[in-house]
């Protein structure tokens, strides 16, 4: 579904990942682990198409498809979902009209007719339960004043409501106290089928309590230096970054 | 002859046309008066900097029309709210229209100035409010002093909840050239009372249309208008402007607003067009725990001028006041917002806020701002702040990892830019409309329900 | 509770002008008054060339058509400038060493904390000092002009690089700019010359200290920085004034060029006699400074404004060329009965120029505080950014804190943004000091320290602790 090959990229001319690959299948759950300033976000960034960074070498497939020349919103509509660490506030749109747009947006690139009213009425209902969303909260503005929890879970929100077949999840854990974190695992294990795949990239392994990962990377200076299964997210968690 | 002169002149014609026996006799003579003193400010005057005020006003202008223009109701029936039960006080190139109009004396008084200021049993209430709060250094204000007769008088008592709003609609026919219309409206809320208010400006011609106004000739009306509000003590107001002209009129707005304590005011101007629209909204808090909303959107294209000046006055303690303004600006137009905060010595503990964000998308379009304090009380929260600039990158990057093309996803921040300002709108009929009115003004096809 | 706030109200008013007193030296002073004699007098008496009289000449005949402006928010008697002397140097101005100089002179500057021979020792900081408006000891000067570097009085200057003066005077602040602008073209006593030479970095902070000791005397600074390419010059200027009971003028002007890639950076600390508690004396402090960038140049102001009984004041930068950067960062501090408007200009011409304002006005006893400043973006400025912050904070009252900023923009790719707070020190504050042991005074002068930290620290170390005493000073006990 996804796979990377020897990924250089760059933002201000300061080159942050140096060599990047990794190979992700459908049903498959894969966490990337670093320390701070490790590349995390920069891989998550360019994934999603955030033009700031500039890829200097090597190539991102999706599907089969080189997605280098692809905008933001053409990799979304083809199904590549970004749980965004900092979610921005957007005063003005209720997060309800905000997910109405993005998927009628979605389904008219695809060349798909739009939701009907009823239809998405129910979505919005069945998804906002899943994760535990006040009705309320619906019709807030897009996560402004939100707490960090609620940018949390409104991200996953999205994601269900998107139905993606590629997530990516960055940071999700941060911010987020204990009650809080398992809704939002929950929610992500409901998700999971046989057909997508998600991206879980952390700090800390504590998710990983709660989403079991098929394979875990360790990304230290731009690069992946150890791959292994869950047992390697413990392990890590004991001995530190240090060491690899 | 200047504008000036000619309008000096011109007050002997009006006072034959007019009962000089009236109660404001004396204050149209003494404005006049002064008016011939101080004459028209120009931008040398650091009150109008920002706005050549005398591109509109041109010699030719009269205060007298030639007849009455009449105009067919589906031509206006869009300038209304649908939906809701109102009164209606309509007045058509200044001249009230009884037809569409829908006044009442039963709860309250709805009705028109110049029938207040002939009976006699109005002599109390005009005498105490009328021309108390104008500013008699203002040269507008000055000119409609001296040339006002006609306009909306509201006055609600004692313990009285307005039962419906009321809709003061000023339509433009663009059946003349070169008029300046002088509307006055007094709006009284006694004690304990409550009332909701739409004042609407539309013109129903734009050059283009109208073969007289094809003619290269053609001036567009000024209209020149004045209210003074009173709101006493735990009254509440929501006020809502509506200028939505097309590019030959302009409109030059002082409006006056007194609040006694316990006493909350909102009012929204929403400014969508205009050859010049010159608004000056001053708010004097004369009493404690006073709460005044000033809101206003203001989208322009083309050659259109648009300028917010407002000035809140805290007089007393325990006060809070809050500002917002955000305009989005293409083509050619220019948006100018002054917004001034004075807080007295004896303002303690006073919450101030004023807020100007703008958005500038036309390659000639030009924002000056200049959101200003002035505090002389130190125990204040006040701040301001104001931003010019375009949308945001990172908003604009997540609506676009959500799947949204670049296009309406800069629409819909565009949108959401304006549409913020709306929260405090409570009547949802008004909301939809103006909501509506933005989508089209920023050419967004919103995808939700308005 | 150390203090009620009424004592410590009272121990402010008792706070007497630490730096005031006067020093005896005999001048030689011109009689009062200003006409077109008085103003060839003083070109003459300093032996200028034809061509610097014809120019001050032509500035006196436009400042004589012009009117003293009223548009600031403070409240004067207008000087009466026939009333004022415009010429006085202490009889004699060339000492061969210290030694030679007026132990009068020496015991004065020691007395400030700054005497020539301490200055002398201090690390890198060549001193030309101005007495009474001409220059009495220069410092340093030789091992500058190793490099190339001319700094001298603007006097020598004249006679010595009169290519250079000629050039660059009235370029950056034209003769008719303002009022006092020409006023000080046609009477400027003297001042400061600095010229750095393409890609030279001036290995010291240059500093000049201004005084005003003459009863009756009017100031008249000229300062002239120019920077050529890619060179680099710190410029501190600093000044106490002895206390006096007549109001004194001062009306500077300072030009600085940034040539293209040039950076300039000129910091003031500015204590003239404030006046007294009731508001009798202190300097009139109007000043017209300003910038012109070049391509990739950059001039940053900072200002610690603490003293003159009116300021007047707005260090701006002219953003003409690309890529070029304005910064201004200002703390002004009033007191009793103080008044100070003060800000900026930022005039965008060029593409990709970016401005920074930082103010912080502190208000005191029955002082006014105004922050006025101009943020510009020309039609060709395309990608201009500023960022302006501008917060006050009011001690007691029966002060005064405004702001008035304006905002022109007429480029739709500006991206500029303006915040300003007013807040007071809180109750809260004080007593959490209080509580961890810290005295109302401290915690007051930690709080207000905290409030100007994004100034302070812009300031060249010996300037910040300067600084950081003259806003002690300035404030101690201002609030309870």
């Amino acid at each position: 579904m996804l796979k990377i090959e020897n990924l250089h990229v760059s933002i201000d001319d300061k080159e942050i990942l140096k060599g990047l690959s990794l190979d992700v299948k459908p049903g498959e759950i894969h966490a990337i682990m670093g320390p701070n300033g490790s590349g995390k976000s920069t891989l998550s960034s360019v994934i999603a198409g955030n033009e700031d960074y500039e890829v200097i070498k090597g190539n991102i497939f999706y599907n089969d498809e080189n997605i280098e020349d692809l905008s933001a919103e053409e990799r979304a509509n083809k199904g590549i979902f970004m749980s965004f660490q900092y979610p921005v506030e957007i005063p003005g749109i209720t997060v309800t009209n905000f997910i109405k747009t993005a998927i009628n947006s979605n389904l008219k690139a695809r060349g798909e007719k739009e939701m009907p009213a009823g239809d998405m009425l129910k979505k919005i209902r069945e998804k906002s339960k899943l994760l535990e969303i006040d009705s309320k909260f619906l019709s807030r503005s897009l996560n402004e004043g939100f707490s960090g929890g609620e940018k949390k879970r409104n991200e996953i929100f999205q994601m269900a409501m998107l139905e993606p077949s590629l997530a990516i999840l960055d940071e999700t854990d941060s911010g987020l106290d204990i009650d809080a974190l398992k809704i939002v695992a929950n929610g992500v294990n409901k998700l999971k089928n046989d057909n997508n795949a998600i991206i879980i990239i952390t700090h800390y392994q504590r998710l990983l309590d709660y989403i079991l990962p098929d394979f875990v990377h360790v990304l230290q200076d731009g690069k992946i230096t150890k791959s292994g299964d869950k047992s390697l997210a413990i392990e890590l968690e004991e001995k530190g970054y240090d060491w690899i | 002859m200047s504008l000036k002169e000619k309008l000096v002149s011109s007050f002997l014609a009006f006072e034959l046309d007019t009962d000089i026996m009236s109660k404001v006799h004396k204050i149209r003579s003494e404005s006049i008066k002064e008016f011939e003193k101080i004459g028209f400010p120009n931008t040398k005057d650091e009150y109008w900097k920002y706005t050549p005020i005398k591109k509109v006003l041109n010699e030719k202008l009269t205060l007298f029309n030639k007849k009455r223009h009449l105009i067919e109701f589906n031509r206006v029936k869009d300038f209304f709210l649908n939906g809701i039960e109102s009164y209606k006080l309509v007045f058509i190139d200044g001249m009230f229209d009884p037809l569409w109009s829908d006044t009442t004396h039963e709860e309250a008084d709805v009705c028109i100035l110049s029938s207040v200021l002939e009976k006699e049993k109005y002599n109390d209430v005009i005498f105490k409010y009328y021309n108390k709060l104008v500013n008699n250094k203002e040269s507008f204000s000055l000119l409609n002093s001296s040339f006002s007769k006609e306009g909306a008088y509201i006055h609600v008592p004692k313990n009285v909840v307005l039962d419906k709003p009321v809709e003061i609609v000023h339509i433009n026919t663009g059946g003349e050239s070169s008029l300046m219309l002088q509307p006055r409206s007094l709006i009284v809320l006694e004690k304990n009372s409550k009332a909701q208010i739409i004042e609407s400006h539309y013109s129903l011609t734009s050059k283009s249309e109208s073969s007289l106004n094809k003619a290269d000739d053609f001036i567009g009306p000024l209209t020149n208008s004045l209210t003074e509000i009173h709101i006493n003590e735990n009254s509440n107001l929501d006020y809502y402007k509506v200028q939505n002209d097309v590019e030959t009129s302009s409109i030059i707005d002082n409006t006056y607003i007194d609040q006694k304590s316990n006493s909350g005011v909102s009012c929204h101007t929403f400014s969508f067009g205009g050859s010049i629209v010159r608004n000056n909204l001053n708010f004097y808090q004369d009493g404690n725990n006073i709460n005044s909303i000033l809101k206003g959107v203001t989208i322009l294209g083309a050659n259109q001028h648009t300028d917010h000046h407002t000035l809140v006055h805290h007089a007393n303690p325990n006060c809070e006041s809050y500002q917002e303004y955000k305009g989005i600006y293409d083509d050619k137009s220019t948006g100018v917002f002054n917004g001034r905060v004075v807080v007295d010595k004896i303002a303690q503990k006073i919450n101030a806020f004023q807020q100007n964000n703008n958005l500038i998308i036309g390659d000639n379009a030009t924002v000056n701002t200049k959101p200003q304090l002035e505090i002389f009380a130190d125990d204040v929260k006040c701040s301001h702040g104001c931003t010019i600039g375009q949308l945001d990158k990172e908003a604009l990057f997540y609506l676009k990892a959500r799947g949204i093309n670049e296009n309406d996803a800069k629409g819909l921040l565009t949108y959401a830019f304006a549409n913020n300002v709306l929260e405090n709108v409570k009547m949802q009929v008004l909301k939809s409309k103006i909501k509506k009115i933005i989508a089209d003004k920023i050419g967004v096809n919103l995808g939700f329900e308005l | 509770m150390a203090y009620t706030e009424e004592e410590l109200k009272k121990e402010l008013e008792s706070q007497e002008y630490q730096y005031g007193f006067t020093t005896d030296i005999d001048s030689e002073t011109f009689p009062v008054g200003l006409n077109e004699d008085i103003v060839k007098a003083i070109s003459k008496k300093k032996n200028e060339p034809e061509w610097m009289t014809q120019w001050r000449l032509e500035a006196y005949s436009a400042w004589k058509e012009m009117e003293e402006p009223n548009w600031h928010n403070v409240k004067y008697k207008k000087p009466d400038f026939q009333s004022i002397s415009y010429f006085s140097a202490p009889k004699t101005n060339k000492y061969k060493s210290l030694d030679e100089v007026d132990p009068e002179l020496i015991k004065t500057f020691e007395k400030l904390g700054i005497s020539i021979e301490e200055q002398k020792k201090l690390a890198g900081v060549a001193v030309d000092i101005v007495m009474d408006s001409v220059s009495v000891a220069t410092t340093f000067r030789e091992t500058l002009a190793e490099k190339g570097i001319i700094f001298c009085s603007i006097s020598e200057a004249i006679k010595d690089y009169p290519e250079l003066v000629k050039k660059y005077i009235g370029k950056v602040i034209p003769r008719k700019d303002n009022y006092y602008a020409a006023l000080n073209s046609a009477v400027f006593s003297d001042g400061s010359f600095c010229y750095i030479p393409k890609g030279v970095k001036c290995p010291m902070e240059l500093s000049t200290y201004f005084r005003i000791n003459q009863a009756g005397t009017g100031q008249f600074e000229r300062t002239l920085v120019i920077a050529d390419e890619g060179s680099y010059v710190s410029y501190l200027e600093g000044c106490t004034a002895p206390s006096r009971d007549e109001n004194q003028l001062h009306a500077a002007v300072v030009e600085l060029i940034a040539m293209d890639n040039a950076e300039i950076k000129y910091s003031t600390v500015q204590n003239w006699y404030p006046g007294n508690k009731h508001g009798k004396g202190g300097v009139y402090n109007f000043v017209t400074k300003r910038g012109l960038c070049n391509t990739n140049s950059k001039i940053s102001w900072t200002q610690v404004e603490t003293g003159s009984a009116v300021t007047w004041k707005y260090p701006s930068c002219i953003l003409k060329g690309d890529n070029s950067i304005g910064e201004f960062y200002s703390i002004a501090v009033t007191n009793n009965y103080q008044q100070a408007d003060t800000g900026t200009k930022m005039i965008h011409i060029g593409k990709n120029t970016k401005s920074t304002i930082i103010s912080k006005g502190i208000s005191a006893g029955k002082s006014q505080n105004s922050y006025r400043g101009l943020v510009q973006i020309g039609k060709r400025a395309s990608n201009a950014r500023n960022f302006s912050q501008c917060d006050s904070l009011l001690m007691g009252n029966n002060c005064g804190a405004h702001t008035f900023p304006y905002i022109e923009a007429k480029n739709k790719s500006a991206q500029i943004e303006h915040e300003a707070t007013t807040s007071k020190i809180g109750e809260d504050q004080i007593f959490y000091c209080n509580q961890r042991g810290i005295d109302t005074e401290k915690a007051i002068a930690l709080i207000v320290n905290g409030f100007s930290k994004e100034v302070l620290n812009k300031l060249p170390m010996e300037f910040a602790v300067e600084a950081q005493k003259l806003l002690e000073i300035s404030l101690e006990g201002s609030v309870g």
